[in-house]
């Protein structure tokens, strides 16, 4: 009796810092809040992991609007780190992440050194949580409000304080509002970060040429979705040829093809972020996306794709 | 998956409707099943990254059991793509979302009050609760007015309709809101008046004010810049008085007026034009 050989499906696992995803799709920080609104258009357990929107010490209100201005292929937001505080987010929140098949990365971020270490505390031991990713794009007040991501020294010593706090993977999310965005990635894996997540937004401003106003009331804010995945590629690309933390790779991620294009370049895993806001099921559709480029290209196992990009 | 709020609308007319308004009948049996007066969809305008976010509309009417009507004009890059998709033509729409205008109680005189384009959420509104209503549209002067059918459609829905302009070249010479606050002070008895309004902020604000001295229930539709319409982006927020913000896509556009920090809302930027522009 012959025995028929059906073909496996694609392996898309990947592990990064230690933690198994099922697939290389995650949800960017601050573009998914905490998971709730998505559940009526897709399974949360089909996704790799969501990162949630970032959790501070105390709840934060965020910024008067107007917070947001579309830009040619992308947005600025300037939302103002609006969240419910990490009380509200462990007793409302993480359950219902908890509820589904999903890795859950905390976004972290605070204003002081004591605020980030607070915040990781408050986390280290709660049960669900995968992983926790460092906003470290924020001004430190004590500091004269400089952000702690600009300024190598900062960025260390921040890092290695979190790391004492928790035994949680941490992921150090890169500003690329930096001259060279490899030095942070080695200050982040000499603090002792597991993994990198890059990038956070671009700054960036518009104006209302016939008010004579700035579009934001913040006058800047971060720029993201498809206008920056070139920066955001090369970004990637540059740290993983420095730097051997796995690599988180984000920055205007709309189809399988664009996902394809930070995998490449040496990211582990991807995160949809911008995309989110126009189409619920972006993150299926990636997902699917890499699925067929796969296939197109005989590829098994995407991790066989991690940093293949031939130079 | 169960059936969500993601959907694909056929455009069935769109016309110019006077006025700088475009009238634009989607197909969308879904949406049009469960709409309710003072929601709106997210529409994307087209399929490519030009523009990136989906706008959004206040329902106007829902013509057919399978179809709703949204009434705009050109603001932005946005809508006037727009202007330029003919019947046929499918697009995704996000909807019905956000909380709409509460129900008026039986015996309750809803009073109306439209400005600028905000006048389609009150237009749902009057058709199936307006008999009893008094509507009070105001504008700059008489070209900025709603189109000449949306009135008619107020004549025919509402108990009376209350125009106003600035110059007076229609109706009633003055603001909205004066006429308005002469029409409350006439009235006796004002227990039974709930105020709907729907405009610009600071239009928005003096209706709040006018409520409060009349002790009267005011119930606004606010709007704000918003990227999603899901809740997520928190770029809609409405500052509240009790603090913090509020989505208008989440737990609005509708808001009971005096839960508003009018002050932000009134801050409104004012374009430079030199005199005749």
């Amino acid at each position: 009796m012959t025995k028929t050989k059906v073909p496996a499906g694609p392996d898309l696992s990947v592990y990064i810092a230690g933690i198994k995803l099922k697939n290389p799709v995650l949800t960017a920080s601050g573009t998914f809040g905490y998971g709730e609104e998505f559940a009526e258009f897709i399974d949360l357990s089909m996704l790799g992991g969501v990162i949630v929107k970032g959790i501070s010490l105390k709840p934060i209100v965020g910024n008067p609007p107007p917070r947001i201005w579309e830009t040619p292929s992308g947005m600025l937001n300037a939302i103002g780190l609006e969240n419910p505080g990490v009380d509200v987010f462990l007793s409302q929140k993480l359950p219902f992440l908890r509820k589904h098949d999903t890795a859950v990365i905390v976004n972290i971020f605070g204003f002081s050194l004591e605020e980030y270490v607070g915040v990781a505390e408050r986390l280290d031991g709660a049960k669900g949580i995968s992983g926790l990713e460092v906003n470290i794009s924020c001004p430190n007040v004590k500091a004269g409000g400089m952000a702690f991501g600009t300024d190598l020294k900062a960025t260390f010593e921040l890092l290695s304080a979190i790391r004492k706090a928790t035994r949680l993977p941490l992921f150090a999310k890169l500003s690329p509002n930096v001259t060279d965005v490899t030095e942070f990635a080695g200050a982040a894996r000499d603090a002792g970060c597991d993994g990198l997540s890059l990038i956070n937004t671009l700054l960036g401003m518009a104006i209302d040429v016939r008010c004579r106003r700035p579009r934001l009331a913040n006058c800047t804010g971060g720029l993201s979705g498809p206008a920056v995945r070139p920066v955001a590629v090369r970004m990637v690309w540059q740290v993983a040829k420095k730097v051997s933390l796995p690599i988180i790779g984000m920055g205007g991620i709309v189809t399988g093809e664009d996902a394809l294009e930070f995998i490449l370049a040496g990211a582990s895993a991807v995160a949809v972020g911008t995309a989110n806001f126009i189409n619920p099921l972006a993150t299926l559709e990636v997902l699917s996306g890499i699925e067929n480029m796969m296939a197109e290209q005989g590829v098994s196992r995407i991790k066989d794709l991690i940093g293949k990009v031939s130079v | 998956m169960p059936s969500n709020r993601l959907h694909k609308a056929t455009i069935l007319t769109h016309k110019s409707a006077g006025r700088g308004y475009y009238r634009l009948v989607l197909k969308v049996p879904e949406a049009a099943a469960v709409a309710l007066p003072g929601q709106f969809v997210m529409l994307r305008v087209s399929e490519t990254l030009d523009p990136l976010l989906a706008r959004p509309f206040g329902i106007s009417s829902v013509p057919s059991k399978s179809s709703i009507e949204i009434v705009y004009r050109v603001v932005g890059r946005g809508t006037m793509l727009l202007t330029g998709l003919g019947s046929g033509r499918v697009l995704n729409l996000l909807g019905p979302i956000g909380k709409g205008f509460p129900v008026p109680d039986k015996g309750v005189t809803p009073v109306l009050v439209a400005g600028g384009s905000g006048f389609p959420p009150l237009h749902f509104l009057s058709q199936q609760y307006g008999s009893r209503a008094h509507i009070f549209i105001g504008s700059k002067d008489k070209q900025c007015l709603p189109p000449n059918g949306i009135i008619e459609s107020f004549r025919d829905t509402t108990f009376k309709v209350h125009i106003a302009t600035e110059d007076g070249s229609s109706g009633a010479r003055g603001m909205t809101t004066d006429i308005l606050n002469e029409f409350l002070k006439k009235m006796e008895q004002k227990a039974h008046l709930v105020l709907y309004a729907c405009g610009p902020h600071p239009m928005l604000a003096a209706v709040s004010r006018i409520a409060a001295e009349h002790s009267i229930s005011c119930y606004v539709s606010m709007e704000e810049r918003m990227a999603c319409g899901l809740g997520v982006c928190m770029g809609c927020s409405i500052p509240m008085i009790s603090g913090g913000y509020k989505r208008a896509c989440k737990e609005g556009p509708v808001f009971d007026a005096r839960e508003i920090e009018w002050g932000e809302q009134i801050r409104l930027p004012i374009p430079h034009k030199k005199q005749g522009f």
